[in-house]
C-alpha cells in the first residue's frame, strides 16, 4: 500500500519528529511511505485569511503532487480538513479539478483516524509509561468525528493510565493567526485548558495537532507549569518517553 | 446604534485583562453550557433528537427565508385582517422615527418596553428621550443596564455582566430606597417600581420572537412576565420585529419552541409564551383583555440584502445566544467588545453585514475556527464558514492591511515554488534556534508579539523535517 506522508508545514520547521514519528507508525503497519518532496503547505492559512487565490493555487499544487497515491497521511486533523473539505469547495467551480479535489479527499486522512479506520491495526510500535490526558482538537473532533481513534491506540499501549480533563473538547485557543492577531484573548482561552490538564492530575497531554501543541506547551511554560506535551504520533511510535 | 467595532481589537484585550470580567464570565460559562445540555437530555427523554429536530427547524425557516416576499404579504393580509396596523422601516432611524410619530398621534408620555434587540439597532430609547417621552426597559436585565446607561452585552441575558452589588448600588442611586443585598430583594424591588410604570403607560413596545403569518400575530418567548404587562396593560401596543421573523404557521411554532428555549435557557418550554393578535371586531368592553390597537413595524435594516446570497442562512437565526454561550471568544470577552447590537458568533456576521464591513472586519477575524458555534446552532447556521466567507470578502475588497496582504502573497507563491520554500524553511528554522539561545523556548518574538505576550514558543531544532529526511535518504 502506497501511502503519502505530507508532513504539513507546521512539522517540517517545528518538530520534525513528529514526521519521523508518523512515517515509523505507517511503516509498523505494513505501509509503503513515501515523502512527496516538494511538499510545502496545505494552504488552510491563506483560506483562513481569506486568501481564496493562493489557497486555491496552492490545493492545485497538492492535488498535482498528490495524484497516484492510494492514500495521503497527515499528522494533523486540520490539515486534513482542509484537505478533505475545503478543496472540493475552493475548485467547485472548475469541473476538471472538482472531480480531482473530490477523488483526494476520499484518499486523505488524518493519522489516528486513517491506522484505527483504514488500516484497524491491533498494535502500536511505541512504548510508553505513565498518564496522560488527551485533548482534542477542533477540526478533528467537530469535522472529522475524530474522538476515539487515538484513545483506542492509547488503550493498546499497556503502561499507559488515560486520564480525561474536564472538558477536552473545548478549544485551546490556537486557531492559526489567531493567537498571534488576538493574543489576550487567546491567552484566557488556553488558560482554561491549561487548567483542566492541570486538574487532570496527568503527567503529559497528548494531542494530534501541532498548532494547538505549540500553544497549550508555550502557555504551559509561562505559567511554570512543567507539564509535558507530545503529539500523538510521538507516544504511539514510543518516542515521548 | 453606531457601531462601535472599529474598537474591537483594543476592546476585546482589555476585557480580556480584566479581572472582574474574568471573574464574571468564568461564573457564567458553565452556567449557560450545562443547561443547555440538560435542556438537550430532557429533549431526548422525549425520544427527540436534536439534529432530527435541528432539521425540523432549518427547515421551517429555510421557507420563509427562500420566499420571504409572499410570507410577508400573507402576513401583512391577516395581520390587517385582524385589525392591526403594518408599518414597514427600511432601517433603524425609519423605525425610530415611525415609533415617536405613534407615540405623539397618540398623546403618549410614557412607554414602557419589553426586551427588543431590534430596539437596540435602532437606538429606540434615544429616540424617545429626544422627543420628551419617557421610555421604561422592563425586562429586569435591559432596565438594570438602562439605569446603568449601558448597552446589552449579551442578547438574552442583558446584564450578565453585571455583579449584584453593581445593580444594588444602582438601585439605591435611582430608586432611593434602603440598600437591598440579596439578589431577590433586589429583584422584588425592581419588580415594585416597575409595577407603577407598567399601570402608569400609554404605550408598549415589544419585539417578537415570531411573526406566525397563518393568524397575523406575534410569538413571544418571555420568562419574567414583563412581557405580558407590556402588551397588555398600555392602549397602544408596537411589535417591532426583522422582516426575517415570519414562520408560517403555529404548529411550526411548537417545532421551533423544542428548540428554542432549550438552546438559550436549557428550559424545556419558557416560563411564559405568549401569542398577540390585534382584538378584530371585539368590542372595547368585552372580557378579552388586551391593547386597543396593535401596530406592527417590520424592518429591513440590511435583512433584504442578504436573501438570494451566500449569507442568507444567517437569516435562520431564531436569536437563541447559544452561539455565543459556547464560543471560546466571547466567553473570553463578553458582549460589549464586539461594538454592536448582537456579540458572539452571530454578531461577528451580522456586524458586518448590517453596518458595515470595513469598520467590522476584525470581527469575523477575532475566531479560533473551532466550529463550537456551528455544532450548537438549533438553526443549522454554518456560521464558522460565513465568517470565512466575510475574511474572502474583506481580503477581496482589499480592507486589510497591505503589509498582510503583500505576505500572504509572498507566502503563497513561495509555497507554490518548493525549490524556494525550502530554501527560505532553511533559513527560517536556523534564524529561530538562534533566537532561542540555546534554550528550549523563545520568549520574545519580535515578528508575533501577540503570540509571546502570552506564552512561550518551543525553539525548533534547527534543522527542518525535509533537510533531515534528506540526510536520512542519502546515508540510505
Amino acid at each position: 500500500m502506497r501511502v503519502a506522508l505530507f508532513v504539513t508545514c507546521l512539522v517540517d520547521v517545528m518538530r520534525p519528529s513528529i514526521g519521523f514519528a508518523t512515517m515509523r507508525l505507517l511503516e509498523a503497519a505494513g505501509c509503503d511511505v513515501v515523502v512527496p518532496e516538494d511538499q510545502t503547505c496545505c494552504g488552510q492559512p491563506a483560506w483562513s485569511a481569506g486568501e481564496a487565490d493562493a489557497a486555491r493555487a496552492l490545493a492545485k499544487k497538492n492535488i498535482s503532487d498528490l495524484a497516484g497515491f492510494e492514500y495521503v497521511v497527515l499528522p494533523s486533523a486540520s490539515c486534513a480538513e482542509h484537505i478533505k473539505n475545503a478543496y472540493p469547495e475552493l475548485l467547485a467551480g472548475e469541473p476538471e479539478w472538482a472531480e480531482k479535489a473530490a477523488d483526494l479527499s476520499k484518499r486523505t486522512f488524518e493519522l489516528t483516524s486513517f491506522l484505527v479506520d483504514v488500516l484497524k491495526v491491533n498494535e502500536v510500535p511505541g512504548d510508553f509509561h505513565g498518564s496522560i490526558t488527551y485533548h482534542d482538537s477542533c477540526k478533528g473532533l467537530r469535522k472529522l468525528g475524530i474522538k476515539q481513534q487515538p484513545r483506542q491506540l492509547l488503550a493498546k499501549m499497556k503502561g499507559v493510565t488515560l486520564r480525561e480533563m474536564g472538558e477536552s473538547e473545548e478549544c485551546c485557543g490556537f486557531g492559526g493567526a489567531f493567537a498571534a492577531k488576538f493574543g489576550e484573548i487567546s491567552t484566557v482561552i488556553v488558560d482554561r485548558k491549561c487548567a483542566s490538564i492541570r486538574e487532570s492530575g496527568a503527567e503529559v497531554v497528548v494531542g494530534g495537532d501541532l498548532g494547538c501543541l505549540l500553544n497549550i506547551e508555550g502557555r504551559l511554560r509561562r505559567r511554570g507549569d512543567p507539564t509535558r506535551v507530545l503529539h500523538i504520533a510521538e507516544v504511539l511510535a514510543g518516542e515521548g518517553q | 446604534m453606531r457601531s462601535q467595532a472599529m474598537f474591537f481589537q483594543e476592546q476585546a484585550a482589555q476585557k480580556a485583562c480584566d479581572p472582574q470580567m474574568q471573574k464574571t464570565l468564568a461564573y457564567v460559562r458553565p452556567l449557560f453550557v450545562g443547561k443547555r445540555k440538560k435542556g438537550l437530555e430532557g429533549l431526548a427523554a422525549d425520544g427527540l433528537g436534536f439534529e432530527e429536530m435541528r432539521v425540523a427547524c432549518q427547515e421551517i425557516r429555510d421557507r420563509v427565508v427562500d420566499n420571504l416576499d409572499v410570507w410577508l404579504e400573507l402576513f401583512e393580509a391577516r395581520a390587517q385582517a385582524t385589525g392591526a396596523k403594518v408599518l414597514w422601516a427600511r432601517d433603524g432611524d425609519e423605525v425610530a422615527r415611525l415609533l415617536v410619530d405613534l407615540a405623539r398621534q397618540h398623546g403618549v408620555r410614557k412607554v414602557v418596553k419589553s426586551k427588543s434587540m431590534l430596539s437596540e439597532e435602532a437606538d429606540l430609547n434615544t429616540a424617545f428621550a429626544a422627543a420628551g417621552i419617557e421610555s421604561i426597559e422592563t425586562d429586569l436585565g435591559e432596565y438594570i443596564i438602562q439605569l446603568a446607561g449601558e448597552t446589552p452585552s449579551h442578547i438574552i441575558a442583558p446584564a450578565v455582566h453585571k455583579t449584584k452589588e453593581e445593580v444594588a448600588d444602582l438601585f439605591v442611586a435611582h430608586h432611593g430606597l434602603p440598600r437591598q443585598s440579596d439578589i431577590t430583594a433586589l429583584a422584588r424591588e425592581a419588580r415594585g417600581v416597575l409595577r407603577q410604570h407598567f399601570l402608569s403607560a400609554d404605550m408598549g413596545v415589544s419585539g417578537a420572537n415570531f411573526l406566525v403569518a397563518e393568524t397575523g400575530s406575534a410569538a413571544l418567548v418571555t420568562n419574567e412576565g414583563n412581557g405580558r404587562m407590556v402588551t397588555t396593560l398600555p392602549r397602544l401596543h408596537v411589535v417591532i420585529a426583522g422582516i426575517e421573523k415570519i414562520i408560517p404557521n403555529l404548529q411550526d411554532l411548537a417545532t421551533l419552541m423544542r428548540l428554542l428555549p432549550r438552546s438559550a435557557t436549557g428550559q424545556s418550554i419558557s416560563n411564559y409564551v405568549s401569542v398577540l393578535t390585534a382584538r378584530g371586531g371585539l368590542a372595547l368592553d368585552s372580557p378579552v383583555q388586551g391593547p386597543e390597537k396593535i401596530v406592527f413595524v417590520l424592518v429591513d435594516n440590511g435583512r433584504a440584502d442578504l436573501l438570494g446570497g451566500e449569507f442568507a442562512s444567517m437569516l435562520r437565526c431564531i436569536r437563541c445566544g447559544a452561539c455565543m454561550n459556547h464560543c471560546p471568544v466571547y466567553t473570553a470577552i463578553g458582549g460589549h467588545a464586539y461594538g454592536w447590537v448582537y456579540p458572539g458568533p452571530m454578531g461577528s456576521v451580522l456586524t458586518p453585514l448590517y453596518t458595515s464591513l470595513k469598520t467590522a472586519q476584525d470581527l469575523p477575524q477575532a475566531t479560533t475556527g473551532c466550529n463550537q458555534c456551528g455544532a450548537v446552532c438549533p438553526v443549522g447556521i454554518p456560521l464558522p464558514e460565513l465568517m470565512r466567507a466575510l475574511r474572502r470578502r474583506t481580503f477581496e475588497e482589499g480592507l486589510r492591511p497591505w503589509l498582510e496582504r503583500l505576505g500572504y502573497k509572498v507566502w503563497a507563491w513561495a509555497a507554490c515554488h518548493p525549490r524556494f520554500y525550502h530554501w527560505g524553511v532553511r533559513r527560517a528554522v536556523r534564524y529561530l534556534k538562534w533566537l532561542a539561545g540555546g534554550e528550549a523556548f523563545i520568549r520574545v518574538l519580535g515578528m508575533a508579539p501577540g503570540w509571546t505576550g502570552g506564552r512561550d514558543l518551543k525553539a525548533p531544532p534547527g534543522r527542518s523535517f525535509q533537510e533531515l529526511w534528506a540526510d536520512r535518504k542519502n546515508r540510505g
